[in-house]
């Protein structure tokens, strides 16, 4: 949208998600929406209903940490 | 010819371009990099400039001669040359050098308005002072900023219309319920409610009586140097831990018709669940929110400029009055005290 003024949708991020990142946001928002609050409840639902981790595997407690950490930091 | 006499309500015209003496968040930090930028904001024109240890200065964009931009001028460290004809004037407004005309009385008075800044929460805060000041007074922002159980990001943004309606509509909650209907957090509660006002140490909590945490059910204003307000809004279960959602939101004047409005979303999370979180505000909340506001930013931009003028308010209404009174109340304080400093009764 061009506007004569600051109006930009998007301040919090440098770019895009990446198609992963969109799955990954929308797996999260389901764990919790099912009430899986606590990090080994979160990880075992992404185990279940995915995506797969980065690397193809299934995901564990201290790799979702790490890729919290760099992609929400 | 036909003459119209306008009378200008002297407490109008004070709060039209904002309370003096007051810290406000002017733009966000990212705003200004190596170049000097100017800004109109809280009636005035203002050039920001940074020096080569990344501090940030400000003066009025209007150099003390002849009145040229001194933004579109040269960084010389804590000062900037003007354009026009080289003046140069220092960040605290003293003209330290007149390149044209050495030693002219000019050199070495305070004739430019300096404005003190300081970077906090993303965002470039000015003290609004009418006069130079060495030392301004301290500012604070709620705990939700200031504590490290928190997490936030700051959604900026410039909306048309006089700053006034901002607060309104955020010393409002009711219209959540209405306006924000179909947002993904503002669904629940009632759709009637009675409210109430409760006295804080810094301002007073406009809120519904007997539901809280259900939907946008309270908001407080507060004064700690700087005028914010606050709010809760109940997240979704899809949010995940944390709690509720804080928003905490200034609105600053920029030239009578145009208000720049800031609003740092919070959360109280710590460790995976404040990177959860973030990943989650970065990638699908922040989209979410921001349809929201622009259904805020399009009713307010769509009301008359003298809508408030016309109205007919009712219960839900008693935070807007009770702000608006309290505003020009500090309004008419200012105006008394510059009268008697000039030796003039109100």
């Amino acid at each position: 949208m061009q506007t004569d003024r600051y109006l930009e949708p998007h301040q919090a991020r440098q770019r895009a998600p990446t198609t992963f990142e969109d799955l990954l946001g929308d797996a999260i928002e389901r764990a919790f929406a099912e009430g899986a609050h606590t990090l080994p409840e979160l990880v075992a639902c992404l185990n279940r209903t995915g995506p797969s981790s980065e690397n193809g595997q299934p995901w564990t407690e201290s790799g979702f940490q790490a890729l919290m950490a760099r992609l929400g930091n | 010819m036909n003459t119209i006499t306008f009378t200008k309500d002297p407490v109008d015209a004070l709060l039209k371009d904002g309370l003096k003496n007051l810290w406000y968040p002017i733009c966000p930090s990212g705003f200004v990099g190596e170049r000097p930028i100017s800004l109109r904001r809280l009636g005035k024109k203002i050039a920001l400039w940074r020096d080569a240890a990344g501090t940030l200065h400000a003066l009025e964009d209007h150099c003390p001669h002849r009145g040229a931009p001194l933004s579109q001028g040269m960084v010389l460290g804590d000062r900037l040359a003007c354009p026009y004809h080289g003046v140069e004037v220092r960040c605290d407004g003293t003209v330290t050098k007149v390149p044209g005309s050495p030693g002219c009385k000019l050199e070495g008075t305070r004739a430019a308005l300096s404005f003190h800044v300081q970077e906090a929460w993303g965002a470039i805060f000015l003290y609004n002072s009418d006069v130079n000041i060495d030392t301004p007074p301290p500012m604070t922002m709620p705990e939700e900023l200031n504590s490290p159980e928190y997490s936030h990001f700051l959604c900026y943004a410039e909306w048309k219309g006089d700053y006034r309606y901002a607060l309104d509509n955020v010393m409002d909650p009711m219209h959540g319920t209405f306006l924000h209907k179909q947002s993904h957090s503002m669904a629940e509660g009632e759709s009637t409610a009675t409210f109430q006002i409760r006295t804080t140490d810094t301002g007073f909590v406009f809120e519904k009586t007997g539901q809280r945490g259900v939907n946008f059910d309270w908001t407080e204003w507060g004064s700690t140097g700087v005028h914010w307000m606050r709010l809760e809004i109940p997240y979704p279960k899809s949010g995940g831990p944390g709690g509720n959602f804080a928003i905490v939101g200034c609105a600053t004047p920029v030239d009578g018709n145009t208000t720049a409005v800031f609003f740092w979303r919070c959360r109280k999370v710590s460790s995976w669940q404040r990177d959860t979180w973030r990943f989650l505000y970065r990638n699908r909340l922040e989209a979410r929110h921001w349809a929201v506001l622009e259904q805020d930013r399009i009713m307010l931009e769509q009301m008359e400029p003298d809508a408030n003028q016309h109205e007919n308010l009712y219960q839900h209404d008693i935070g807007v009055v009770r702000l608006r009174r309290h505003l020009r109340n500090l309004a008419e304080e200012q105006l008394e005290a510059a009268a008697a400093k000039a030796g003039n009764p109100a």
